[in-house]
C-alpha cells in the first residue's frame, strides 16, 4: 500500500477561486483607473458693483488693480507702477504704441515658451513684496491669444515654485478675473 | 488494464496558475493606485486637447461645455458648429471662429438657451430639493477647452455663459506631475 503512494504529492493549493475573483475585479478597475490627472482653475466674471463713493485717502497706499495684458509681442503689466517703475513710468508719446513690459525672449512669439515666464514671475514677485495682501490679478488677453497661453500666464501668476514656504509654493495672485476686453 | 487503473487521471491536468497570479496581484496593485472616483470625466480627441498645468484643484460636479475645435458641445449634446476662416493677422493660416449668423452682440444665441435652460432646471431642482444642498443652482461651469482656441472664441463663450447667469468658470485642465 505504501509503496503505491507518490512520496512527494504535491498539496496544491486551489487558487482558481482567487484567480476567478481577481479576473472579474482588473476590469472593473481599469474602468475606474485614472492615466490623466485632472485639475481645475477657478475663475469668475468681472464683478461691476456702485464706484466707491468715499474720497481716497491720501495717507493710504493707493489700492493695487493689477492686470496682466497678454499680446502677441509680449506681456503687459499694468496697474503697479509704483513697485515697476520707482522713479516715474517712463513717457510715451500720444498715439504710440505702449512696448510691452515684459517682452517675448528672441523678439519673437511664436509658441508659449516664447514668453518670458522667469521674468513675469519675479516681476510679480516684486509686486507682492509691496502687496502682501492682495490676491487678484486682472487677465486681459488679446483675441488671437490662444486659450494654452491664457492657462500659462494663470499658472505663472498663481504661485512660484521656487520660492518655497512651509505651505509649498509662495503664492502670487491665485484669484483671476479674465477680463473680455474691448472687441 | 492494471496500470492504467492505477495512474490517477485528473492529477496531471491542473495548470500551474501560481505565475500568473504572481502577475495579475501585481496588476491588482497598480491598478488600486490609479483609482479614480472623480465624476469629471474627458473623452480625449484629435478635437480637443486640454493644456497642461501646475493647477491642482480637485474637479467637481457642474455643467461640462466643451469647445472642441470644431463644436461646442454642452453636457455631451453638441450644440454649435464653429468655423474655420483665413486669418487675417497671418496669411495662410486658419483661424477658429463662431459664425457671425449664430452671434448677436457678443452672445451666441444657440448656446445662450441650452445654457439658460440648464440653468433654470437645476434651480428647478434646488427648489424641490430643499434638504439636499448639493443639488441647486450655484452658477458653476465646467470648461474643456482645446489649448489652441483663441481668445475671441473664449470671451463669446464666456459672454454667453455669464448672460446665462454662470459666473465661476472651473478651467479643466491637465495636471503636470
Amino acid at each position: 500500500m505504501a509503496s503505491k503512494r507518490k512520496p512527494f504529492e504535491e498539496q496544491d493549493l486551489n487558487l482558481t477561486p482567487i484567480m476567478n475573483l481577481v479576473t472579474i475585479l482588473i476590469p472593473f478597475l481599469i474602468m475606474a483607473a485614472q492615466f490623466v490627472h485632472l485639475a481645475v482653475i477657478d475663475s469668475t466674471l468681472p464683478a461691476i458693483g456702485p464706484a466707491s463713493t468715499e474720497p481716497p485717502d491720501p495717507n493710504e497706499k493707493p489700492p493695487l488693480q493689477l492686470s496682466l495684458a497678454v499680446t502677441g509681442k509680449g506681456i503687459i503689466v499694468s496697474g503697479a507702477d509704483m513697485v515697476l517703475y520707482p522713479d516715474g513710468r517712463p513717457a510715451f508719446a500720444e498715439g504710440e504704441e505702449r512696448p510691452p513690459t515684459i517682452p517675448c525672449k528672441n523678439g519673437t512669439c511664436n509658441s508659449v515658451e516664447d514668453y518670458d515666464w522667469a521674468e513675469l514671475t519675479a516681476k510679480l514677485n516684486l509686486i507682492k513684496d509691496e502687496y502682501p495682501d492682495n490676491q487678484n490679478v486682472i487677465l486681459v488677453p488679446d483675441n488671437s491669444i490662444k486659450y494654452e497661453l491664457v492657462v500659462r500666464t494663470m499658472d505663472a501668476a498663481r504661485e512660484d515654485p521656487a520660492r518655497k514656504t512651509e505651505a509649498g509654493p509662495r503664492e502670487l495672485f491665485p484669484f483671476v478675473v479674465i477680463a473680455g476686453g474691448a472687441k | 488494464m492494471a496500470t492504467k487503473k492505477a495512474r490517477r487521471p485528473e492529477i496531471d491536468a491542473d495548470l500551474n496558475i501560481n505565475s500568473m497570479m504572481d502577475m495579475m496581484t501585481i496588476i491588482l496593485v497598480f491598478l488600486l493606485k490609479s483609482y479614480s472616483t472623480t465624476d469629471v470625466s474627458v473623452a480625449p480627441s484629435d478635437d480637443l486637447e486640454l493644456p497642461f498645468s501646475s493647477a491642482a484643484k480637485a474637479p467637481e460636479m457642474a455643467v461640462n461645455l466643451v469647445v472642441e475645435k470644431r463644436q461646442i458641445v454642452v453636457d455631451g449634446r453638441p450644440v454649435l458648429m464653429l468655423e474655420s476662416k483665413d486669418d487675417e493677422d497671418n496669411p495662410g493660416q486658419k483661424q477658429i471662429v463662431v459664425p457671425e449668423s449664430e452671434l448677436r452682440g457678443q452672445s451666441i444665441n444657440k448656446l445662450f438657451e441650452v445654457l439658460l435652460e440648464k440653468a433654470e432646471n437645476a434651480k428647478r431642482l434646488g427648489e424641490v430639493n430643499t434638504k439636499n444642498p448639493d443639488l441647486g443652482f450655484k452658477g458653476r461651469i465646467l470648461l474643456q477647452v482645446d489649448k489652441d482656441m483663441p481668445f475671441e472664441v473664449l470671451r463669446s463663450v464666456m459672454y454667453t455663459a455669464g448672460q446665462a447667469q454662470f459666473g465661476e468658470f472651473k478651467f479643466v485642465v491637465y495636471k503636470t506631475e
